[in-house]
């Protein structure tokens, strides 16, 4: 059973990669500024000796090399800032990302496999998420029930699943009809086994494009939610970092350009990836 | 029996009624989950004994729960959203005071987005492939990675407080009262870097789906007969091949209503703009639970009656999808 799955085109395997990133030179340059990101972000303590929540009387100096990005109006160094409020971006990024990207893919393929009701009731509910405004939802959540690492995580998965269900969805219904699948039926695979033995493997690829795309798309949440002054204080990310920079958009540019050009570097380079991938 | 157009609507009615009322149910359980007292989260910050009562009397905490939700879903639905914590007033009062100056901001975006995204993914679709497209694609996916506000702020640094062309915050003039001609000439002026804010993230998504749907109508067969009796490109682009790419134009401006209402959210607060969005900024600040639940169910509402029409607007687009 298992070799049949594996003349399926498009399955994940090293030399699909391989292919695919060699014909893309977006892809590269995608996942060259998602690196350069990363490695600032994981390494901080080492790229910066500044504490991002000391205090100091140095208030809103400008860009020098004792502060390469300045610092703020309680004298914190903005470099550090960025660096470790990436931390907070990134982290709320890929758990909501894993979260949208598990329940989207459930339900593409409960959808896709099954067909029938269970379709039509599943993509009413998919066609309802896409409809609500799924910004001013998370804002009215956060709002209410308290903000969070936790809340904004949950909040941003729970919302943003339509899009992978309706991908997967796709794929599972092509896949559904190939010969390997009634191949498993008929050697009485239960339909979970043939679920997640025989059809998830080949909408793995598909996912990889989803979860890429959803990271953005969850930081830029994130983003949103911090800047309307519903992050964690605690974490402070760089949504969080913008909104305070909005106070003193005349007086000091610094505290928007910089965590602003990391915070666009980093969707610009997963949603790089993601299409190039596609 | 109904015309195709009329039961189109009355399936999407039926989409649409339980959707807000699911949105309203929502709101109800969202308030009766939050930590503490619902009476006293709807009565803000140190309220006294008198005030929590009169709360608790006026929303029926006193009664059983599935009372105090039909009573909480007729008068969302009716428009009454009870009142502000902070001005007093209704809150339906509010928000409509505001809703006009969000109207004219993502309306005028809204316009200047199609326009420009619609010719921008028709040209680039009738070049599919040349060094002109390969930019548009990449210029419409840095376009669709920047957040909105950052972009806002950005525009505010150089043509604000570097250039001085613009000013950057408000929606008109704060010391003159202009009249007539010049007071509109006055709003148009404050207007231009927030529209350009908000149009820009839903003008590259229009043209990257349009330019899709351009390119795969340009491969029909309809387009091949045109071209073989002779029908100019222009005539081939926007007679034929255009009229069945725009329902996927209209679908995405549907579908990305909520985006860009959230978009106006953000845009508002970077440049102060006194519409719906400074109301959302304001009662997270001021902790104002009836008019943020309020201002959210009636952005909703709007946003599913948007979709509604959006549908409806592809079927009269496009006989094809009235069955």
């Amino acid at each position: 059973m298992r070799d049949a799955t594996l003349s399926v085109p498009h399955r994940l395997t090293p030399a699909w990669l391989v292919r695919l990133r060699s014909t893309q030179t977006a892809t590269v340059v995608g996942a060259a500024l998602v690196l350069i990101v990363a490695i600032g972000v994981v390494f901080a303590p080492i790229l910066t000796a500044a504490d991002p929540l000391a205090l100091s009387s140095d208030i809103l100096l400008a860009p020098s090399w004792a502060h390469p990005f300045g610092t703020d109006d309680l004298g914190r160094d903005t470099f550090a800032r960025v660096l470790y409020g990436g931390r907070a971006s990134l982290v709320i990024g890929l758990f909501s990302a894993a979260i949208s990207v598990v329940v989207g893919m459930t339900i593409g393929m409960l959808a896709g496999f099954f067909g029938g009701a269970l379709d039509e009731v599943l993509m009413r509910i998919t066609e309802a998420f896409q409809i609500l405004p799924k910004l001013l939802v998370a804002v009215v959540v956060v709002a209410l029930l308290g903000s969070g690492l936790t809340h904004e995580v949950l909040v941003i998965g729970l919302l943003s699943w339509p899009g992978t269900a309706r991908v997967i969805r796709g794929r599972v219904q092509v896949i559904r009809h190939e010969e390997f699948i009634a191949a498993a039926e008929m050697s009485g695979a239960s339909w979970l086994r043939v679920l997640i033995r025989h059809v998830a493997p080949n909408v793995l690829p598909f996912l990889l494009v989803s979860a890429s795309l959803q990271v953005a798309s969850a930081i830029m949440s994130e983003s949103f939610l911090s800047f309307l002054g519903l992050g964690d204080p605690a974490h402070p990310s760089w949504g969080l970092l913008l909104q305070q920079g909005q106070l003193f958009l005349s007086e000091a540019w610094w505290l928007t350009t910089f965590p602003g050009i990391a915070l666009a570097m980093t969707i610009l380079g997963l949603n790089l990836v993601g299409d190039g991938l596609r | 029996m109904l015309t195709p157009v009329a039961r189109l609507l009355l399936r999407r009615l039926a989409l649409a009624v339980p959707l807000v009322v699911a949105v309203v149910t929502f709101t109800f359980f969202l308030i009766r989950l939050a930590p503490g007292d619902p009476a006293a989260i709807l009565a803000g910050d140190a309220p006294t004994p008198e005030f929590l009562a009169q709360i608790r009397a006026e929303y029926g905490f006193d009664q059983p729960i599935w009372a105090q939700f039909l009573a909480f879903l007729g008068k969302a639905i009716t428009g009454d959203f009870g009142v502000s914590l902070y001005t007093k007033q209704p809150v339906f009062t509010v928000i409509l005071e505001r809703f006009p100056a969000t109207v004219l901001m993502t309306g005028t975006a809204m316009i200047v987005a199609s326009i420009i995204g619609v010719l921008v993914g028709v040209a680039s679709a009738n070049r599919a492939g040349s060094p002109a497209d390969a930019a548009i694609s990449a210029a419409s996916l840095l376009g669709y990675s920047l957040p909105g506000f950052w972009v806002g702020q950005l525009l505010v640094l150089v043509f604000a407080v570097g250039l001085d062309w613009f000013p950057a915050t408000g929606m008109e003039a704060a010391r003159a009262s202009y009249t007539g001609w010049r007071h509109v000439e006055d709003v148009a002026w404050h207007m231009v870097l927030p529209v350009t804010t908000l149009a820009l993230f839903l003008l590259t998504l229009i043209a990257r789906f349009t330019r899709a749907a351009m390119i795969e109508a340009l491969d029909q067969d309809y387009v091949l007969v045109a071209e073989a009796k002779g029908a100019s490109r222009g005539r081939i682009l926007w007679h034929h091949a255009f009229r069945n790419a725009c329902v996927t134009t209209v679908t995405v401006i549907g579908l990305e209503f909520g985006a860009v209402l959230a978009g106006a959210v953000v845009v508002e607060i970077v440049f102060g703009w006194p519409g719906l969005g400074r109301l959302f900024y304001d009662a997270i600040y001021r902790r104002d639970f009836p008019l943020l639940t309020g201002a959210f169910m009636f952005s909703s509402m709007i946003v599913i009656l948007v979709n509604m029409v959006s549908d409806v607007a592809c079927a009269l687009l496009d006989p094809r999808i009235r069955r």
